[in-house]
């Protein structure tokens, strides 16, 4: 046992245990998105509390604190340059939290650890809210209840009761949270402070292309974002293009997007002939403003526009998952071209070999026709011996006569790029698009997911008959990139030896197998549904949500009282269930006798706690002789219930009737 | 003699320290999540105060079926520690947890009880400074619990009649009185109880104390007989108030306390005079302890 005064107590050795766990937990946001030397130092104050707390050390010194913490400071300072922001914060919080461990040695700083930790957590879900992530805070989380827990228990040293018990708490927690993420008002604060972009070099995908630029993604197997059809109609994986930007001022093998692109009118979709894909997506924060959707894009979600070149432009730059519903058609609804804009698509770096030229004027010679012009160069990328390669090198300052007419190795870029230069070259409006080509089907959750490594690029084509026509010179080299998809091509090409790529084929082998595939595939859609339906719930949702099973329009404090009465309410059948479950079974013979015994003493025989029935019963019987006989019977029945060796059922409830009846007869 | 505390009802619910800590990080998640308009952070929010809103009647119910009884106390003398044993009894259907025992009318004394099972009993002994000398009533024994987050103290308030002793403190610097009170004729008068010459033996009574059975007496299988000596008193130790050369009248209990134990320890009869009560000489545990109780009631 202890004494109470636990402030002057160390902090009990399985609690600390059980803490330093949850907060090995809360680190793994915290490894890549911020400088690699915040969660080692942390990890490091972690190691030396364990050291220090059984010798009784702690930081005691306000010197050496004062110096720890500038000491920090300055490192931060250095390293960000500056400290506002996500990061920069949180690494102070992170840094902070190891100095506060180093410090804490009392059960009030043990509390105040368990709050830092909490809001750790938080920290956490600001660098990532992947569905991996989650689950480890949820991990975190629950250590924390574990050791609070263990910390009020005591010395008790079991391992699981703790654990079931906050087992148990967060499965009786659960429906609340439902409740509670599903009705507590999302109101905006409208003060936002700003996340620091670290995302737009990791991502890849950009608004300028240049030679490599997407053939450097293929490795990542990062979710660019998933797309659901829900009415059923699937296009071929061949012809799902996924749009994301347009490119119109040409460099050569280097392509650059308008910064800011303005907005097209809405048009009426009486104007399209053909019937209309509906797709619901889910895009993966990104920090930048593009939005994909299938070729071509015709109804598309508020807070968005269609850009000239019909691909969709957020308004806002997207910095959390974000879903929405969008319409393509097979065709471009609004393809004209006014006599203005066709000088822009014709633009042309200044310095263009006279080897190109030469090559273009080969084809337009004779006054030909755009298309034949296009099936030209197709012919040319087909029949010279071109090469389609994940990694093709590095191209230099002249890299398009260097990838025409020398290496003629090339990823979907260096074709792209190439290919609608040499279109613009003859005469022919050409501009490059990049996106996306086609992605994984995840038959359990009837998903589409899109990865960076499906990133690709290919061309569009003015033709004066038809308007904008997509041509993709890739297709021409490499035929099955665009109707197997990417990953089945690579794995294609690793059959064939084709690709020495030996670290991934242990990998894919495993990959092969049932149910590592399905438990891919599961997992996928489990993360998935977190973020279409739980990370994507926000204040729009809700509200809708709440037209749906018809209260909204009501304010919040309406939904604040009503969420918080309902719980509470539960809390409190939960609480009379408890009550009754676990209340004093004592027996039932010494509640009768309890019960005569207040009965005598609102007549005036109070019984004193040393009395024994016997020595009370006399007593009662001198006091309240016209009770007399009734008390000695009652006495005896009690007596014989409580000490013989086995009492017959009868007596007890003669005995309960006896003691129901004392009072109401006298 | 045992006593069973009776429970008075009132609000039994109060935050502790850590709630306000807990309300500051919800405040500040909430913050958070709302300005960022970040659902897994809002996923966070809920899950705490859910889970805080489930420990509630966790808390609150911690205490059910909790009975404490305190036995009887010894008496101490003031300035030392008076220990209060308490056995708390689990009449539930479930282990309670984390108890913690406290005596708010006296000081911050209080025990930890880390675990009862279902049905079981757990003791525990109380201590607390003796302040001043008199008989003192134990008051209120506060059972309170935080378990299992500790943002929350349930309190179970429970008022034990006990009451205890404490006698004055021994202290002072005078010096026994040798002289005696000797009062003419009866000088030679031998006093029979407790002294040194063995006078004889008579039949045991309980409650006596064993030490001076005649145990060789039983061994021989007769019937217990006690041994009875008697003192040289050359005279009797009268230990007086009105005699005590002191100004303050709890000094003068306290050398009077201090007197009666080294008489006790010289064992010299000794008897006690007050204003109030006489206590003729004699010697023993039960004597040494029957003056002391009297110093200790003086008014």
């Amino acid at each position: 046992m202890k004494t109470l005064r636990r402030q002057d107590t160390r902090i009990p050795r399985r609690p600390l245990l059980w803490l330093a766990v949850a907060l090995l937990f809360a680190l793994p946001p915290m490894f890549g998105t911020l400088p690699s030397w915040v969660p080692l130092l942390f990890l490091i104050a972690l190691t030396a509390k364990f050291w220090m707390q059984p010798k009784g050390y702690h930081l005691r010194s306000l010197f050496w604190k004062v110096v720890l913490v500038a000491l920090i400071l300055s490192l931060l300072f250095f390293s960000y340059g500056s400290l506002r922001g996500i990061e920069p914060g949180v690494s102070l919080i992170v840094m902070l939290t190891s100095v506060k461990i180093l410090e804490a040695h009392t059960a009030r700083e043990f509390h105040i650890m368990i709050m830092v930790a909490w809001v750790l957590c938080l920290c956490g879900f600001f660098l990532s809210q992947n569905l991996a992530i989650a689950l480890c805070l949820l991990i975190a989380f629950t250590l924390l209840l574990v050791a609070l827990i263990q910390f009020h228990r005591g010395s008790s040293s079991a391992f699981w009761p703790p654990v079931r018990t906050a087992g148990k708490l967060l499965a009786q927690a659960a429906p609340l949270i439902v409740l509670l993420f599903l009705f507590f008002p999302r109101f905006s604060t409208g003060f936002r402070f700003q996340i620091a972009s670290q995302r737009g070099s990791s991502t890849g995908f950009s608004d300028h292309l240049s030679p490599g630029s997407v053939s450097s993604l293929t490795n990542s197997s990062e979710v660019a974002f998933r797309a659901e059809f829900p009415d059923g109609k699937i296009p071929t994986l061949g012809a799902m293009y996924w749009r994301g930007v347009v490119m119109w001022h040409c460099e050569g093998l280097e392509w650059n997007a308008p910064k800011n692109p303005a907005a097209l009118p809405k048009t009426s979709q009486s104007s399209l002939r053909s019937e209309g894909v509906r797709q619901w997506i889910t895009i993966e924060a990104h920090d930048a403003r593009w939005m994909f959707a299938l070729d071509w894009p015709a109804n598309w979600p508020s807070g968005a526009r269609l850009a000239p070149g019909d691909y969709l432009w957020s308004d806002q730059p997207i910095h959390k998952a974000r879903r929405y519903e969008v319409t393509s058609y097979p065709e471009i609804p609004n393809n004209q071209l006014h006599s203005g804009e066709r000088e822009p698509l014709l633009q042309l770096p200044a310095a263009i070999s006279p080897a190109a030229r030469a090559l273009v004027q080969s084809w337009t010679a004779g006054k030909a026709e755009p298309r034949a012009i296009v099936e030209k160069a197709l012919e040319f990328f087909r029949a010279q011996g071109f090469l389609y390669s994940p990694s093709p090198g590095e191209y230099g300052k002249n890299g398009l006569d260097e990838f025409l007419f020398h290496r003629r190795l090339g990823f979907c870029e260096h074709y792209a790029a190439s290919f609608a230069t040499l279109m613009r070259l003859a005469g022919v409006p050409a501009r490059v698009v990049t996106g996306y080509l086609g992605g994984e089907y995840n038959e359990i959750g009837h998903f589409f997911l899109v990865r960076q490594a499906d990133a690709h690029a290919w061309c569009e084509v003015w033709f004066p008959d038809r308007g904008w026509q997509r041509v993709d010179p890739t297709a021409v080299v490499a035929p099955d990139r665009v109707n197997l998809g990417f990953s089945s091509f690579l794995e294609r090409r690793a059959a064939a030896g084709q690709l020495d790529n030996t670290q991934g084929v242990l990998a894919r082998k495993l990959a092969r197998w049932p149910i590592f595939a399905r438990a891919r595939l599961g997992w996928q859609t489990l993360s998935y549904a977190w973020d279409t339906r739980v990370l994507s719930f926000d204040g729009d949702e809700q509200e809708s949500f709440f037209t749906a099973i018809g209260i909204a329009g009501r304010g919040p404090i309406f939904f604040i009282v009503g969420s918080l009465l309902v719980a509470i309410a539960l809390l409190a059948l939960y609480t009379g269930w408890t009550h009754l479950r676990t209340r004093a079974c004592g027996d039932r013979i010494k509640r009768i006798y309890e019960s005569f015994c207040r009965k005598a003493a609102r007549l005036g025989a109070p019984r004193n706690p040393s009395e024994g029935p016997l020595d009370f019963s006399r007593r009662a019987m001198r006091l309240l002789p016209n009770d007399s006989e009734r008390i000695r019977s009652i006495a005896e029945a009690y007596i014989a219930l409580r000490y013989a060796p086995a009492s017959d059922p009868m007596t007890l409830e003669q005995f309960a009737k006896a003691v129901s009846a004392f009072v109401r007869a006298s | 003699m045992r006593q069973g505390g009776s429970s008075k009802s009132s609000f039994p619910l109060a935050p502790t320290r850590s709630f306000a800590g807990l309300l500051f990080v919800l405040a500040a998640i909430w913050y958070a999540a709302s300005s960022q308009n970040n659902a897994a952070s809002y996923l966070l929010l809920f899950a705490l105060m859910s889970v805080f809103l489930v420990s509630i009647p966790r808390t609150l119910l911690n205490l059910g079926g909790l009975q404490a009884t305190a036995e009887s106390i010894k008496p101490a003398f003031a300035g030392q520690e008076v220990s209060l044993p308490v056995e708390v009894t689990n009449e539930s259907r479930a282990t309670r947890y984390g108890i913690a025992l406290t005596l708010p009318d006296l000081g911050d004394a209080g025990e930890h009880i880390d675990e009862i099972p279902a049905g079981k009993a757990a003791r525990t002994v109380l201590r607390f400074p003796a302040a001043t000398r008199g008989e003192h009533q134990i008051g209120r024994l506060h059972l309170t619990s935080v378990y299992p987050l500790g943002f929350l103290q349930v309190l179970k308030q429970l008022s034990t009649p006990q009451r205890y002793v404490v006698y004055p403190k021994p202290a002072g610097d005078q010096r026994l009185p040798a002289e005696t009170a000797r009062s003419g004729q009866r000088s030679s008068r031998r006093e029979l109880g407790e002294g040194d010459d063995f006078a004889g033996v008579r039949a045991y009574v309980r409650g006596e104390s064993q030490r001076h059975i005649d145990w060789k007496a039983v061994a021989r299988g007769q019937a217990l007989m006690t041994k009875q000596f008697t003192a040289e008193s050359d005279g009797m130790l009268y230990l007086d108030l009105a005699a005590v050369q002191l100004d303050d009248l709890e000094a003068r209990l306290s050398q009077l306390a201090l007197w009666v134990i080294e008489a006790e320890r010289a064992r010299r009869p000794y008897g006690l005079r007050l204003p109030a009560a006489e206590i003729p000489p004699s010697l023993g545990e039960s004597h040494l302890h029957g003056c002391l109780h009297a110093l200790a009631l003086f008014q």
